[in-house]
């Protein structure tokens, strides 16, 4: 079939969603300025730039960028709702700008933004609406609509109108209408967006045990939150300035972006000038103090070691030189902030 | 074949839950036709037989020839801007992107978002028309309904591919349709709304002749006033209105789907 993935290895089949050097350019409002000296100049700017990605059926795929690094325009395409100006890209083996009718057969979309719901109906008349341009035959849609409701804990709401509604109300219908098809694949644009950090959380829950729990969906989620990719995702991408930086697992990327090591060290009865002997230690590449303890009993301090130079025994043993006894001595792990801005600073 | 058809109700029922939720709109909009009607109805008592002779080939009657232009002249309405504000309205509310990630096709969205209006419209003719005929008296006692059926028709579908045509400004300017504004000012002025035809200066007449609305109001004044009948309908009403309609409708279409196309080029079907 046209327009289906051409040259597709076996392992690819496997794939939902597969993106080919996917370039997007906007083209940009012209000034009366711009529009009077130079009439046929476009001004374009690059909102993609060469994405490649692949996303496994049943595989919860995160897309974390800051604002504007190009997620909701990715997830656009991927919709059917924006044409990429180069590039292919497949959603369930379908070409998204030849195949749009095939693609949005197979999607379901979550947008963050509470205004795509029409404020006078009720939740329900909404999902009602909804259901029915996209095929679903009035009998199974209303007991589709039913169980959705209480999917998403809104049952004793459900006949409220929208305009009523809660933001994280708001946001939990959102997740029911892109649910109503029952599809196989789910594009998320960052649904927790002005959300409290305890809706959020309770939102970011419903999307782990219910929409995941209740079949295995391959899911595209953009966020810039760091924790919601971490809880969430089996596998990530990081994207900025319209470019992928970094595809794979979170403890893959920790491990990949973690410069010199760090340590958390607890040393006791230290003594005056204690900080400064360690400091002199040649592989100690920083230090920074976190505790110090009352009437000098202990410091707990994090540093840096260069990297090449792991021999932990070597430092232990520097470090009992120095006169203080070394009470713990623990790896810390790189938080996924300080390795997103090293990815982000690193390639940008 | 219901699945189709389904897709329109359902836009129907939900334009009219939201309709029905701003109570006073629907008072004041039939107080609105009550107060237009007065004005015709005084309008035509302060010239009385002034003008007669052009008025001659509808009856004679100013007040049912004006009533009768008014009362389908909101189609014209209706037609050109319920589209493009169906679109537009989507576009400043947000739910236009939530549709269009729906498995219903664009041009589908789009008519069907207009229903509701041209069933409201429907119904503001059927309440001028009663108030004609019951309170002020018009005479459509030989009124030929099946004529006047196929006429209406044919004004929907012409002054519909009017209204896709503008449509796909909107789709593109978001703000500024030259196409709505020209044709509805167009019309108005030269088809016939609230004098004949027959009082413009020639060179007028021939540029009104250019125009679908000249045809509508014609022949719907001349089927619910004289009952003319299919034949003497036909030619050039119902056959200018069916050569406008079958010209229209597919080159509308097709820049509607150039347009939608551009739209999704320059990521601004959603815009606005």
């Amino acid at each position: 079939m046209e327009g289906m993935m051409g040259n597709f290895n076996k392992d690819k089949m496997t794939c939902s969603i597969e993106t080919w050097n996917l370039s997007k350019s906007f083209t940009i409002i012209k000034t009366y300025r711009d529009l009077l000296l130079h009439p046929f100049r476009k001004k374009e700017i690059a909102a993609l730039r060469e994405v490649n990605i692949s996303v496994k059926q049943g595989e919860f795929f995160a897309l974390l960028g800051p604002n504007g690094a190009g997620k909701t325009t990715l997830i656009k395409i991927l919709s059917t709702l924006i044409l990429p100006s180069s590039g292919k890209a497949f959603v369930g083996g379908f070409d998204v700008a030849t195949h749009d009718r095939e693609v949005r057969r197979k999607i379901g979309y979550v947008v963050s933004d509470e205004r795509s719901f029409y404020w006078r109906l009720t939740g329900r008349q909404n999902l009602t609406f909804f259901s029915a341009l996209n095929n679903l035959p009035a009998g199974d849609a209303a007991e589709r609509i039913k169980r959705l409701l209480q999917l998403v804990e809104l049952e004793r709401d459900a006949d409220r109108v929208f305009k009523d509604y809660s933001t994280g109300m708001r946001q939990k219908l959102a997740i029911a209408r892109g649910l109503l098809t029952d599809p196989d694949i789910i594009f998320m644009d960052e649904p927790t967006k002005a959300l409290d950090p305890l809706i959020a959380h309770h939102i970011r829950g419903l999307v782990k045990e219910r929409v995941m729990g209740e079949r295995k969906r391959s899911v595209i989620y953009a966020t810039h939150n760091l924790r919601e990719a971490e809880e969430l995702c089996d596998r990530m991408a990081i994207i900025s300035n319209g470019a992928i930086r970094y595809t794979g697992t979170v403890d893959a990327l920790k491990n990949e972006y973690r410069q010199g090591a760090r340590y958390i060290v607890k040393v006791r009865h230290a003594g005056n000038g204690l900080l400064d002997k360690i400091k002199a230690i040649p592989s100690i590449k920083s230090l920074s103090l976190h505790t110090n303890g009352s009437s000098h009993d202990y410091i707990q301090f994090e540093m840096e070691l260069e990297t090449g130079n792991g021999n932990m025994s070597h430092i232990i043993n520097e470090l009992s030189k120095t006169g203080g006894k070394v009470a713990s001595f623990y790896e810390k792990e790189p938080t996924l902030e300080e390795v997103f801005s090293r990815v982000v600073s690193r390639e940008g | 074949m219901l699945r189709a058809m389904s897709k329109p109700l359902i836009f129907v029922w939900k334009d009219f839950i939201e309709e029905a939720s701003y109570k006073l709109s629907f008072a004041m909009q039939i107080f609105g036709i009550i107060s237009s009607t007065l004005i015709y109805f005084f309008i035509s008592r302060l010239f009385g037989g002034v003008g007669v002779a052009y008025l001659k080939p509808y009856g004679g009657n100013y007040f049912s020839f004006v009533l009768i232009g008014v009362a389908f002249f909101s189609y014209l309405g209706v037609s050109i801007s319920g589209i493009s504000s169906s679109i537009r309205e989507g576009q400043k509310l947000g739910t236009l992107e939530a549709l269009l990630v729906t498995q219903t096709d664009i041009p589908t969205i789009i008519i069907s978002s207009s229903l509701y209006s041209f069933l409201w419209a429907t119904f503001k003719v059927a309440v001028y028309l009663f108030l004609g005929v019951v309170v002020f008296g018009i005479d459509m006692g030989q009124a030929n309904l099946a004529g006047a059926f196929l006429i209406l028709l044919l004004t929907i579908t012409s002054f519909t591919s009017v209204g896709i045509l503008s449509a796909s400004f909107v789709m593109i300017l978001k703000k500024g349709d030259p196409v709505g504004w020209l044709f509805t000012s167009l019309s108005a002025l030269l088809g016939g709304l609230y004098y004949p035809i027959s009082v413009l200066p020639e060179w007028l007449r021939h540029v009104s002749y250019l125009l679908p609305v000249t045809y509508a109001l014609e022949g719907m004044r001349l089927a619910l006033l004289k009952g003319n009948s299919l034949r003497e309908l036909l030619f050039p009403n119902i056959m200018v209105l069916l050569i406008f309609s079958c010209l229209l409708m597919p080159l509308s279409i097709f820049i509607f789907g150039h347009a939608v196309r551009r739209a999704k080029k320059e990521g601004s079907l959603t815009h606005y």
